[in-house]
């Protein structure tokens, strides 16, 4: 490519406002179709812990369970099982993630999907005054918007929360559903 | 005000996976199967090239050539590849990007060692390439990581236009390059963690990095940046600089963003143009 038309590859945009910071990948609903297009259903099977099963989860995993509960379903086609979804959180520097860990019957993984992906940090002041603009709107079509608006390139975010938190849910299928 | 942008856009699918030690975000036209198939091929080419070329995993092509200074080693065509755009990085930036500084990372504890004596850092001479092996010279550690993520974006981007999208995105975190006819408005991320709008990127990459302060006499060529900041060394959030890069490849963009945050300031806008980039100053 031609230096010139390099330069010119970046056009400055009038019409830009300030960078939105919440993008959403995929629903829970679309992420069990895609991991296991074969279900019929998805039973809930969500984990309660107390608190000793909370301190059993973090010795076994190395992360400490946050919450006292724990979303996961069971993929199920005419009975029988196909192997289960979990829904997590995990926070990191800047961002806020929702992420699906898909395993099979015999607790391999899948594969993993980010589900909602939110900026938190700086920006909060710009985001305000962006989000201004679009009042009357509902806060569905705010998100809606702000997930076309902006891509965003800066100094690389790590996953290490996120490989920690599969760890932290692949505990939770050995400790748990390995024989449900 | 929609963003006319959105609109002329249209429809589009758009997944983000953990890959590369970081996020990335894979988009393309369409809604449809092909769409799905084409984003999933993506990734299956970023996990390709993160498998062959990572450090950190012991049983990957470039931690076998590492650990084998000497010998010549049979490498994959994707190994290779990225061992020549490395060295011939490492040599036209005279050293100021340079892939064969994995030595001095690990005695910074930020990666890990594998075994063996090693050099802390090397020159571009002590990689040799031939037909599909490559031989290190001495016992230095090349680490692919300043050049290999956006090398994985362009490869994901080839994947895309290979399956018939019209246009597309990849994004693995922060090393971004964009296809087709439509243009991405993107924001740059700040070492602070604050964004600013940058306009909109066309058929090019856009690849941006954080450091702490430019060379370092005693580490030549180090930059430790973010998250990967051994917590001795951390520098002062007000002192880290944001440098970001364009140029038609993400691994040329990638890549040169580390010869900007260690270029003497009156020289880094012209470097950069030298070596094929655009620089855009903070």
């Amino acid at each position: 490519m031609k230096y010139e038309a390099l330069l010119g590859a970046l056009l400055p945009m009038t019409v830009l406002v300030a960078p939105a910071y919440a993008t959403d990948y995929l629903s829970v609903a679309q992420a069990q179709s895609q991991f296991f297009p074969d279900a019929s259903q998805f039973v809930d099977s969500t984990l309660n812990f107390d608190s000793d099963q909370r301190r059993q989860i973090k010795k076994n995993a190395g992360t400490r369970q946050r919450g006292e509960t724990q979303q996961v379903w069971r993929a199920e086609r005419d009975g029988e099982n196909l192997g289960w979804m979990f829904v997590d959180n995990v926070i990191g520097k800047h961002e806020f993630i929702t992420y699906a860990l898909a395993v099979s019957p015999s607790g391999e993984v899948l594969g993993i999907e980010v589900l909602s992906y939110r900026e938190t940090h700086g920006g909060e002041v710009r985001e305000a005054g962006w989000r201004s603009q679009f009042e009357g709107k509902s806060l569905e079509d705010t998100l809606r918007l702000g997930k076309d608006v902006t891509n965003i390139s800066g100094a690389t975010l790590s996953c290490r929360n996120i490989t920690d938190g599969v760890r932290r849910l692949l505990t939770m299928w050995d400790l748990y559903l390995k024989h449900a | 005000m929609l963003d006319p942008q959105a609109a002329a856009r249209g429809a589009h699918t758009k997944r983000m996976r953990p890959l590369l030690g970081t996020f990335v975000e894979v988009a393309t036209a369409g809604v449809d199967t092909r769409a799905t198939n084409a984003v999933n091929q993506a990734f299956e080419a970023i996990r390709e090239i993160h498998e062959l070329a990572s450090f950190q995993q012991p049983d990957s092509e470039l931690s076998h050539l590492n650990a084998n200074h000497g010998q010549w080693i049979q490498l994959s065509k994707h190994t290779l590849r990225l061992l020549r755009l490395a060295r011939q990085m490492t040599e036209a930036s005279e050293h100021l990007f340079n892939c064969t500084l994995g030595g001095m990372i690990i005695e910074h504890g930020v990666l890990p060692d594998h075994g063996g004596d090693f050099l802390p850092i090397g020159c571009a001479d002590d990689i040799e390439l031939a037909p599909g092996r490559a031989r290190l010279v001495r016992p230095v550690r090349i680490t692919l990581d300043g050049i290999a993520k956006g090398y994985a974006v362009d490869c994901a981007i080839k994947v895309l236009k290979c399956a018939g999208s019209s246009w597309g995105w990849v994004n693995a975190g922060g090393d971004l390059r964009v296809f087709g006819d439509f243009a991405l408005p993107v924001a740059q991320r700040r070492a602070d963690g604050s964004t600013r709008p940058l306009g909109a990127l066309q058929n090019a990459s856009l690849a941006t990095s954080s450091a702490g302060g430019g060379l370092n006499p005693d580490t030549p060529g180090l930059i430790l940046a973010g998250e990967d900041q051994p917590e001795s060394s951390t520098p002062k959030a007000g002192n880290a600089q944001t440098f970001s890069v364009i140029s038609r490849f993400a691994w040329r963009a990638d890549a040169l963003t580390k010869v900007a945050a260690l270029a003497p300031k009156s020289q880094r806008a012209e470097r950069i143009a030298h070596l094929g980039g655009v620089l855009i100053e903070e």
